[in-house]
Order: C-alpha cells, then sequence, then structure tokens
C-alpha cells in the first residue's frame, strides 16, 4: 500500500502544520529512537531526522526514520550532500521511499570540520539546490542525473532550508526562490529569534512571489537557558539572537529560565501564525524533546488534524 | 603558481636515515616562488641536515643543486652526472617534480622534502593561499571571477550555505565567504539574476574520472 | 676581560649603521680572539637571512648575534623588525634538529646608543661570562 506524507496532506489542506526534530543516538539502540517518537507522536504531524547534525556520528538518518515510519509516525529525511556522492544519494533516495518514507530534506550538511571526524573528506559532489533538482526529477521525470529512466520513481515531498538571517541578507530570499525553481515543496527555517530581521525577510520573499508556491515553517528552538543563549549567539554561525531576548533569559531566576525559554518559543509560535505566507512551524528542541507537546499545546496548536 | 611547504626534518631524517651520501635538490621554479624548495631552502635544509648528523655522531655528505625546473626533461638531465654517485637524492620540488626525477632515473631512490599543497596567488609577501583546484571546467566567467569550488569551504554552486555571517566563513572566520564576494560583485555589475539559474552537477569527470590526467598537443610534440 | 680561558667561537652579524667607524674599531678585538671571533657587517640587518645564520653555526661558530639598531630607528624603517622575524625562523629550524634556540641572539641596541661595535661585542662577552 503506497501511504501518502501526512505533512503534505496537512500542508494541502490549509492546515496550519507542526513539525519536529529529532536527533538519532550516538549509539545502534532503536529504542532511543522510538521512544523520542512516541513523545511526539500525538502533537506533531511530521518528524524530521537529523543527519549526522554538525559532523557528529550517530545512527542513520534512514534507519531512524525507518523506525519511526514502523511506529506509524510520519518521518521527514534529513540527507545531507556532504557525505554522500550523487550515485550514494540517489540510490538512497529510491531506499527511502521503497521503504514508505514519504518526506525529505535536501542540505549542504555542516562542514566536517565542526563534528567529531573532522579529518573526512568533504563530498559535496553536488550542493543542496542540485539535490533538491535530482530528487524532483527523480519524482516527476522518473529520471536520474545523466537522464537514465527509473522502473519507479520515488514518492517523496521535497523540501529545502532557509536561514533568513545569514548573510548576505537580500540575497537570502533569492536563495530560496532558487530552492523553489529547483523543485522544493516546503521550507524549514533557521529558528527564529529576531521576529524583525524574519518578517522583513518574509517581505523580500513576498515580493519575488514566493508565498503561494511554496509552505514556509517557521524554525523555534526553545532556550534552556541564558547561557544556551549566549552560546548560541554567539557561537552557533548563522544565528540571530538578538539582545533583548538574551536579557529576558537573564532576568528570570535560573529555575525559571527553562520556563522562560518555553514561553518564548509559544510567543513566537503564536507571532509566526499571523504572518502570511507562513505555513506552519518546525521545533528543533535540541536533546529536549520532551517540552514539544508542551509548546504545541500552550500555543493552541493541539489536537492535531486528522487527515 | 604550485605551493608546497617543507616537512618536520624529523619526517625527513626517517627517510634518510640509512644512506651517506646525500644528494638534495632543489627547484627554481614554482616552490622557489613560495620559499619552500629554491637554491636558498636547499641551503638551509643542508645545513640543517649537516649539523644534525654531526651532533648524532653520524657521517654524512651533502651535495646541494637547484634545477630551474625539476618537471621537465631538459633540465632533470642535469642531474645525469651526478646523481649516480649518491646513495639518495632528497627533491625540494612539487610531486609532479619528484615523480619526474623519478621517472628519468628509475634506478634512483628519491624522496620528498616537500608537502605539495595548492595552486595559489601570492597574495603578499609571506601570504600565499589556494584559488585553483584545477577542475578542468573553469566557471570563473558565471562566479565573477570568484571560484567556489575552491573558496567555498563545501564547494557550492548554487549559492552560500546558511553559516555565512559578515562576510566570513564559517568553517574560518580568516577566511573571507566566497560567496559572499560572488554576490557583491554580481550586485555591483547589476547581474544577481544570473544567480536565479540553478547550476546543474559539476562534471567531476574533467577533475578525476579516469585517473591521471593528461593533455595531449600534437602539434607541440617532436 | 680575559677571553682566552673561553676557547668558543662567536659570528657577530651587525648592522653597519650602528658605528660608521665599524672597520677600524673592531681591529683590536679581532686581534685579541683570533678565530675566535668573526664579524660580519651588513648594510642593514634586515638584510640578514637565515641562511647566513645557519652557515655560520654549521662552519663552527657555538652562537651567532645579530645586532641590530634600536627598534623604530632602522635606516629603512623596518630592517630590524624583519631580522626579528629571520632570527625567529631560524631558531625554529635548529630546535627541529634538537639545537638551543638560544644559539642564535638578537640584540637589539638601546635607543640613543652611542656605542662602537667593540663596545657592544665586550658588553655581549662580559654578559656571557657572568
Amino acid at each position: 500500500m503506497i501511504t501518502e506524507s501526512r505533512l503534505k496532506k496537512v500542508l494541502n489542506s490549509g492546515k496550519f502544520a507542526v513539525t519536529a526534530e529529532c536527533g538519532p543516538p550516538k549509539g545502534a539502540d532503536p529504542e532511543v529512537v522510538k521512544s523520542k517518537g512516541k513523545i511526539l507522536k500525538d502533537h506533531v504531524d511530521s518528524i524530521n531526522v537529523t543527519d549526522n547534525q554538525t559532523g557528529v556520528v550517530r545512527l542513520s538518518s534512514l534507519a531512524a526514520c525507518a523506525l519511526l515510519k514502523a511506529e506509524g509516525l510520519d518521518p521527514v529525511l534529513q540527507m545531507v550532500t556532504r557525505d554522500r556522492n550523487r550515485i550514494a544519494l540517489q540510490s538512497d533516495v529510491l531506499g527511502a521511499s521503497a521503504l514508505g518514507i514519504r518526506n525529505i530534506l535536501c542540505l549542504s550538511g555542516d562542514h566536517q570540520s565542526f563534528g567529531n571526524q573532522p579529518q573526512a573528506k568533504g563530498v559535496f559532489d553536488i550542493d543542496s539546490i542540485q539535490f533538491i533538482q535530482t530528487v524532483r526529477k527523480m519524482r516527476d521525470a522518473g529520471e536520474i542525473i545523466g537522464g537514465d529512466k527509473l522502473t519507479t520513481p520515488p514518492q517523496l515531498f521535497i523540501g529545502a532550508v532557509a536561514n533568513p538571517f545569514a548573510d548576505p541578507f537580500k540575497y537570502r530570499a533569492t536563495r530560496l526562490a532558487t530552492k523553489v525553481d529547483a523543485g522544493a515543496e516546503f521550507i524549514q527555517t533557521q529558528c527564529i529569534y529576531n521576529l524583525k530581521r524574519f518578517k522583513e525577510w518574509m517581505g523580500l520573499v513576498s515580493d519575488l512571489g514566493m508565498a503561494d508556491k511554496v509552505y514556509i515553517l517557521g524554525g523555534i528552538t526553545p532556550l534552556k537557558s541564558a547561557k544556551m543563549a549566549e552560546y548560541m549567539a554567539k557561537n552557533v554561525a548563522g544565528m540571530d539572537i538578538p539582545e533583548e531576548v538574551i536579557n529576558r533569559m537573564k532576568a528570570a531566576p535560573a529555575k525559571e529560565q527553562r520556563q522562560e525559554g518555553i514561553k518564548i518559543a509559544v510567543e513566537t509560535v503564536q507571532a509566526l501564525k499571523e504572518i502570511k505566507g507562513i505555513h506552519g512551524v518546525h521545533i528543533m528542541a535540541i536533546e529536549w524533546e520532551e517540552v514539544v507537546p508542551q509548546i504545541v499545546e500552550e500555543s493552541k496548536l493541539f489536537p492535531r488534524p486528522q487527515v | 603558481m604550485i605551493t608546497a611547504e617543507r616537512k618536520p626534518i624529523k619526517e625527513i631524517k626517517e627517510m634518510l636515515a640509512p644512506y651517506k651520501k646525500i644528494l638534495v635538490v632543489g627547484c627554481g621554479s614554482c616552490v622557489a616562488e613560495c620559499a619552500a624548495g629554491g637554491e636558498k631552502e636547499v641551503g638551509l635544509l643542508s645545513s640543517a641536515l649537516r649539523m644534525d648528523a654531526k651532533a648524532s655522531g653520524k657521517e654524512i655528505e651533502i651535495k646541494e643543486m637547484t634545477l630551474d625546473r625539476q618537471c621537465v626533461y631538459e633540465f632533470i638531465d642535469q642531474l645525469t652526472e651526478v646523481i649516480d654517485q649518491y646513495d639518495i637524492v632528497l627533491s625540494l620540488a612539487c610531486g609532479a617534480g619528484v615523480q619526474a626525477v623519478a621517472e628519468v632515473f628509475p634506478k634512483v631512490h628519491i624522496v620528498p622534502a616537500l608537502n605539495t599543497t595548492f595552486l595559489g596567488e601570492t597574495k603578499e609577501a609571506g601570504l600565499w593561499v589556494e584559488n585553483c583546484r584545477g577542475c578542468g571546467d573553469c566557471k570563473l566567467g558565471v562566479f565573477a571571477a570568484v571560484c567556489p569550488v575552491t573558496r567555498c569551504a563545501k564547494g557550492l554552486f548554487n549559492g552560500p550555505c546558511g553559516g555565512s555571517k559578515t562576510d566570513r566563513c564559517e568553517v574560518d572566520p580568516d577566511v573571507p565567504c566566497a560567496w559572499q564576494l560572488i554576490v557583491s560583485r554580481l550586485e555591483d555589475i547589476g547581474r544577481l539574476d544570473l544567480l536565479r539559474k540553478v547550476h546543474p552537477p559539476a562534471d567531476w569527470s574533467k577533475q578525476q574520472g579516469k585517473g591521471p590526467r593528461k593533455i595531449k598537443r600534437e602539434d607541440q610534440r617532436t | 676581560m680575559d677571553q682566552k680561558g673561553l676557547g668558543i667561537t662567536r659570528a657577530i652579524l651587525f648592522c653597519r649603521q650602528l658605528d660608521p667607524n665599524q672597520d677600524a674599531n673592531r681591529r683590536a678585538i679581532e686581534r685579541e680572539m683570533g678565530a675566535r671571533i668573526r664579524f660580519f657587517p651588513l648594510p642593514c640587518s634586515g638584510r640578514v637571512d637565515p641562511l647566513y645564520l645557519m652557515r655560520a653555526l654549521e662552519s663552527g661558530a657555538d652562537k651567532v648575534y645579530l645586532i641590530t639598531c634600536p627598534e623604530g630607528a632602522c635606516r629603512y624603517r623596518e630592517g630590524n623588525l624583519r631580522a626579528k622575524k629571520r632570527i625567529a625562523y631560524a631558531k625554529s629550524l635548529i630546535e627541529e634538529i634538537g639545537l638551543e634556540p638560544e644559539r642564535f641572539e638578537l640584540i637589539l641596541t638601546s635607543a640613543g646608543n652611542h656605542k662602537t661595535i667593540d663596545e657592544i661585542t665586550r658588553d655581549i662577552l662580559a654578559r656571557e661570562e657572568s
């Protein structure tokens, strides 16, 4: 039986979508993945599984997605071009589809020098946009790079990422448009703390006529502490955490900082709901998946629609 | 030019350990320009090796020579009368030079003193930067004369990754983001539209398709 | 000052601008010390190449000095600053073969120095002894 992407169905039906991120373990235990899935299952439409994020070796994204699929969830397979050449990428795309995975998020991936294998050879045979185009052609034209035909094309809802906060700012909207041209159907953004800048970017995106062409899900990462906020602002490339957000976290007593972080996340979700062209949120609670249900409920996005 | 850096003397000594008579051969081209393998560097290294041998009571004999080019037969030929008198050749050429000499003298043991690094530019005195990977399919024409294959840490063909901030590369803040350079150059000439086109996957076979590449020009052959 | 007992050789590379009469001024000490000292006048200390330093060491000197003008007083603006970098490179090179980097020493004369080259040299040798 061919199942369809739940994420696609939710978005197509005009509902505000909720996705969350799940990082696989640094080991071979399937229970870790399953238990994260269990926590998130009722509160989100789909779950992204990161692909050796920050270049740190973890249980494979494809395998974790298959595990979640078996638990009745709708996984979003994140796949980076850092570790696989076009042969392996296309092969895994076919494999994912065969396993019943229906969503893919195409990325270039964090540079290998950041992770625990800094001596690895970065592959980068193709880039994220070329990868999007490749998957789209595989699905819609049933053909791989070079034009060979597939016996059966993969069934995948194709996503990409966007960082509205990186430089050069003006080009960032153009980049999103190029990803849409290449074939992206949904976009998940970098985590949003600077709503002013995010709205500015959305304005540019709309000016390019992209707001109606692609589903955009705003990224949310609840802050655990003022320290985390400061660390991220300083050390994570392409992250924009304004001073006032950091100060707000600092103003809360240490014990209540988590609560404050959740509050900020909920307020951001509420604000995003009001922005034209935003079709959902993507919650990336890094090693803090258990907070996702609370954010979803407090943002009045629970229960999730049955589609 | 081709740039290189000297190997640690410890590593060089290990390669030379069993031998007494050493011919140290520099190259007066690229590696001389980047102060790694020219006549002066041959002198410095030979001096250091002699002093080291003396200090450890080892007897060695070193001859210093520098060829104008170590990758062209006409120049390598200058070694013909000399090379047989030595047990080993320590070459301060790039990898191409080392192998060229080895091919001309198949029975001679030849070892490298340098690590060949990249194709680059002398940016300023004492600073060399990589800006070409010799991919065999130059696209500088569409990328405002900034090579993304070489100068973007991820070799991206379709715009910057999400990590570029205030025009620096996320991988190394000392390095400018190549895509920031490309975008601002295209912006300056009013051609940002060039970036709306999706550049197809590169043809890496032009770089590494069937092993080592060669260029054959009949008109240049004798 | 009795140098006879030392039996060590010194190479003194120095900037000629330091002492306009360097040629005459170093005769006495050269006679006194014979093979145990060699002077190498440079048009500017910035002209020193690590290779000179290495060759001096290799040809038997136990210690090689490079004497420069005071910082900021180089006739060619930054010759003495360059000298500093060159000597640092040479030090790293001999360190690789297990020699003490102190075998190369940079002597920056102090601002307002009016000493002749032999006086500077005697100061250095006296300091070595103490």
